[in-house]
């Protein structure tokens, strides 16, 4: 049997006059997990975050927390506790006062907040800090104190907007451990948001990707690279190569899809999503592999000229030149990289994949 | 502009003028106005610098620290009243849609376009006994006695025998009210400006933590816009002070500011030196309150530093 979920969001909807900013959203947050809410920005993913926080009232539907309806439940009395995009710390106090600030509204004795705010300030590594005003932190630090900050008040859930957008390259990468190992030890689930895919990936258990307020699928991050459930998905999670297929007709366990780049190409029936509209037939960059020579019969390969290989260390991203404007990336382990160096750009190459490494895409899934 | 050193001529260009407009119609006047506070009269027009102490002296004397008391006490109250209609209308204005920003601003910067002269006079005939004001209430007292007549209680007189108009000229409600609604817009737009800069987040993040909203207006609001509410205060606080034309007014020459009595020095007592005795200690008790901002946002911005 499944845990009982923390978070059971149901049909929630929000408009904004004539702008739907979410629609018909439905889903379950297990207790423990990352779960992750991923979009382009203005997918409405922030929206439903803070209504989840109760800054902000669903249209429609319901949301339950650890088995209570949150209808008509204000923030300051929902067990859940958020950490800004801006991190929202308050400049006036300090980083204890901060810590603290949500403890004194409970009304809890002075020596239990004290041992709770250290505890915290351990948890995140700023000890040392507890007396700096947040003027005199930087951004990784103000947003420890705003995470401390949280957690201190032991949520069912922590709900955090955006957590790294604002740190700098190198430390968003340590912080995404960080958060991961702080999730492990705190047991709380977490819900976060962010337009970041590699990060999403990198972190969630779970993964809700949103797109124009509606939900597209939502899955584990391998599940949703390996089987997308339409084009945006599969754009949005990684690279990907895609083919618009023109039409496509069905031949028992076969299907032959006409397409103007590779021409007609027959994929197993199987692959066939259930949804039909506006197919296309799609292949990762790391499934294509760059020849000289002809490739076998049983592959799938288009001819092409060697355009950029990006050397990104233990791997290169080669571009293919079909005709000029289009063309197909492909992922070149160091070895491969190194002989497709070698050659000219223009030379002529033939990439080649698999057919079973194909997906078939429909345009939107839920349509 | 740090090059004004290389380029002297043209600093000089532009600053000379400026500068002695300056000096030659303020610190000029400014500094016979102190020669004179240290003079006695010798005869009707003459004024002898004689260096006396008596002029501040008199400062002492029991209706003048009545004087300041009252001026004292009518602005500050004043201003606290001020501050507290100021904040919530700067609250709305700062909350409403970008649409409707420009239009509320403009209502409360619209009194400025009008002289404070012809403002007086229109609270003179807002307040009057005789005005708009009591017209409204006397509408209310004859309907309310009408009411009462109606259902039988008319003979027992319970509203009074006849409407009596609240007198707000002459006395010191007319003159705060009138302080009031015009320095009103002042203590708005700092106010409204701190609110402004404020990241809306932090309210909703002391929402997510656990307080209430007056918790939240009270712990993170108020003091993150304190610096606006000082501003608003000492912008309001130091022309009530000298406030003449509203006492005058509006007090009917029965509610004496400072102004009005060192007004009085300079024409009807003719008086001109305790005249500019009082003007000085006006100008020392502004500077006084100037320190005391200053040094208190000092300490401010020290203790945010030091931490």
């Amino acid at each position: 049997m499944a845990p009982t979920p923390i978070i059971s969001v149901h049909d929630v909807c929000k408009y904004y006059g004539n702008f739907t900013a979410l629609e018909g959203i439905s889903f379950d947050i297990k207790p423990g997990e990352i779960f992750v809410l991923l979009g382009p920005s203005g997918c409405g993913k922030s929206t439903l975050l803070r209504i989840i926080a109760g800054l902000e009232t669903e249209s429609k539907g319901d949301v339950v927390i650890d088995g209570t309806d949150m209808l008509g439940i204000p923030a300051n009395k929902r067990p859940v506790n958020m950490v800004f995009q801006s991190y929202a710390v308050f400049p006036h106090m300090s980083v204890e006062a901060n810590v603290a600030y949500g403890l004194k509204l409970e009304r809890l004795p002075k020596a239990e907040i004290k041992a709770k705010v250290a505890e915290a300030l351990e948890q995140v590594h700023l000890s040392q800090f507890s007396h700096r005003m947040p003027d005199q932190l930087s951004g990784g630090q103000r947003q420890r104190v705003a995470l401390a900050r949280a957690l201190v008040k032991r949520p069912q859930v922590l709900l955090l907007d955006e957590p790294l957008s604002a740190l700098d390259a190198k430390l968003r990468d340590a912080m995404r451990l960080e958060l991961v190992k702080l999730q492990e030890s705190v047991g709380v689930s977490f819900v976060m948001v962010t337009h970041d895919q590699s990060e999403a990936m990198a972190m969630a258990d779970r993964i809700a990707v949103l797109k124009d307020g509606k939900l597209r699928q939502l899955d584990s991050p391998t599940a949703l690279y390996k089987n997308p459930c339409d084009q945006f998905v599969a754009d949005f999670i990684g690279r990907i190569n895609m083919f618009d297929v023109s039409s496509h007709t069905r031949n028992g366990d076969a299907v032959q899809f006409d397409t103007k780049t590779l021409g007609t190409v027959t994929l197993p029936a199987s692959l066939m999503p259930a949804n039909t509209r506006n197919l296309a037939i799609a292949v990762r960059p790391e499934r294509v592999r760059v020849g000289l020579e002809q490739p076998a019969a049983e592959m799938i390969a288009v001819t092409g000229t060697l355009g950029d290989v990006a050397f990104q260390g233990d791997s290169s991203l080669v571009e293919i030149i079909l005709d000029g404007e289009r063309s197909i990336t492909a992922l070149a382990t160091e070895a491969q990289a190194e002989t497709l160096m070698a050659l000219e750009i223009g030379t002529q190459v033939y990439a080649n994949w698999q057919p079973k490494d194909m997906l078939v895409l429909p345009e939107n899934a839920s349509e | 502009m740090e090059d004004f050193r290389k380029h002297f001529s043209v600093f000089l260009t532009f600053f000379t003028p400026t500068a002695g407009w300056l000096v030659l119609l303020f610190f000029v006047p400014l500094g016979i106005i102190w020669v004179y506070s240290f003079g006695e009269n010798i005869s009707l027009t003459e004024i002898k610098t004689t260096w006396t102490l008596d002029n501040y002296k008199r400062m002492f004397e029991p209706q003048i620290i009545t004087l300041f008391w009252r001026t004292v006490w009518l602005s500050t109250l004043s201003t606290i009243i001020t501050l507290v209609i100021a904040y919530p209308i700067s609250m709305v204005i700062a909350t409403a849609s970008n649409k409707a920003k420009p239009w509320l601003m403009l209502v409360i910067i619209l009194p400025f376009w009008t002289n404070l002269l012809i403002r007086t006079y229109a609270m003179l005939n807002i307040l009057g006994t005789r005005g708009r004001i009591n017209d409204v209430l006397e509408w209310l007292w004859n309907l309310g006695d009408g009411a009462l007549d109606l259902i039988g209680l008319g003979a027992f007189d319970l509203l009074g025998e006849h409407f009596a108009p609240i007198r707000f000229l002459g006395n010191n409600s007319g003159v705060m009210i009138g302080m009031i609604y015009v320095y009103l817009p002042f203590a708005v737009l700092p106010i409204y400006s701190s609110l402004e800069r404020l990241d809306r987040n932090l309210l909703e993040a002391s929402l997510d933590l656990g307080a209430g909203q007056w918790r939240t207006f009270r712990s993170v609001l108020l003091p993150l816009t304190s610096a606006g509410i000082s501003t608003a205060a000492v912008i309001t606080f130091i022309p009530m002070l000298g406030s003449f034309l509203i006492p005058n007014l509006l007090g009917r020459g029965k509610v004496d500011m400072i102004a009005n009595v060192i007004e009085r020095q300079f024409k009807s007592a003719n008086d001109w030196p305790f005249g500019s005795a009082l003007s000085l200690f006006l100008l020392y008790i502004t500077f006084i309150i100037l320190a005391i901002q200053a040094f208190a946002n000092m300490r401010a911005n020290k203790g945010r530093n030091d931490g």
